[in-house]
C-alpha cells in the first residue's frame, strides 16, 4: 500500500516536471530585448519614471507611485496576516488562552 | 530532442525555476511533516519569484536605477521586480499563518507528523477527519 502510494506520487512529481519543462521549452530565449515581457509598459516607465515621479529607482517609482494601491492593499494583508497569527495563537483551548 | 534541449539550455533561469518548483512539489506531497511541506511550499514561492524576476532581465542589461548607469545603458524591465515584492509579501504571510496553524497543532497533538495527527483524530473521535458528509 505504502509502495503505490509513493510510486504514485513519484509519478505525479515526474508529471509535473514534464509540464513545466516543456513550458519552459516553450517560453521567449532568456535575455532577449525584444521578448514580449519588454512590452510598451515596461518602456513607459523606464522612459518617464523619472520625470512623473521623480524616483531614481524605477522599481520604487511602480511600487510607491504608479502601483500604490497594490502597495497599500498589501499592507493590509500583512495586517491581516498578523492578525490571523495573533488570534491562532492567543485563543481557544491550551495554555496560551487569555483570562 | 536536441532542439528540445537547447532551448532548455538557452532559458536556464526558467529551467532551474522549474526543477524548483518540481522539487517543492515532490516535498509537499512526500514528506509527513508539517514544518517540511511549509519548507517545500517557500521552495515553490521562490521559483515562481525566480521566474518572474529572469523574465524581465535583458542581456547586458543594468539595473533599472539611474545613478548607478551612464546615458546609454539599457535598462532591464522594473516592472517582474516591483510585482515580485507584492508576491515576496503575500509569501511571507502564507508562510506566518501557516507557522502559527503548525503551532496550535503542535499543542494540540504533540506532533507535527501528519500520519500521527490523523492516527490521534481516529483514536479520539473515531473517524479520521477527511469524509464529513
Amino acid at each position: 500500500m505504502r509502495v503505490i502510494k509513493n510510486l504514485l506520487l513519484i509519478l505525479l512529481a515526474l508529471l509535473v516536471a514534464y509540464a513545466v519543462i516543456m513550458t519552459v521549452a516553450e517560453l521567449p530565449p532568456y535575455g532577449q530585448p525584444d521578448n514580449p515581457v519588454h512590452n510598451q509598459v515596461a518602456k513607459r516607465y523606464i522612459d518617464e519614471a523619472l520625470e512623473e515621479t521623480g524616483a531614481l529607482n524605477m522599481v520604487t517609482s511602480i511600487v510607491l507611485d504608479y502601483r500604490a494601491y497594490d502597495t497599500m492593499f498589501e499592507t493590509i494583508v500583512l495586517f491581516t496576516a498578523t492578525l490571523a497569527v495573533v488570534i491562532t495563537l492567543k485563543t481557544g483551548k491550551g495554555e496560551g488562552r487569555r483570562k | 530532442m536536441s532542439g528540445l534541449l537547447e532551448k532548455l539550455l538557452i532559458n536556464y533561469p526558467y529551467l532551474v525555476a522549474a526543477l524548483l518548483f518540481t522539487i517543492g512539489t515532490f516535498t509537499v506531497l512526500t514528506h509527513p511533516n508539517l514544518f517540511k511541506k511549509l519548507l517545500g511550499i517557500n521552495i515553490m514561492e521562490s521559483a515562481i519569484f525566480l521566474l518572474f524576476v529572469a523574465s524581465g532581465n535583458i542581456r547586458g542589461g543594468v539595473a533599472p536605477i539611474r545613478a548607478v548607469a551612464d546615458g546609454e545603458a539599457v535598462y532591464i524591465n522594473p516592472l517582474p521586480s516591483a510585482l515580485m515584492l507584492t508576491g515576496i509579501v503575500v509569501s511571507v504571510s502564507v508562510t506566518a499563518f501557516a507557522l502559527a496553524l503548525i503551532v496550535r497543532l503542535y499543542k494540540a497533538y504533540g506532533t507535527t507528523d501528519m500520519r500521527r495527527i490523523v492516527a490521534r483524530r481516529k483514536e479520539v473521535t473515531g473517524d479520521d477527519g477527511f469524509d464529513q458528509n
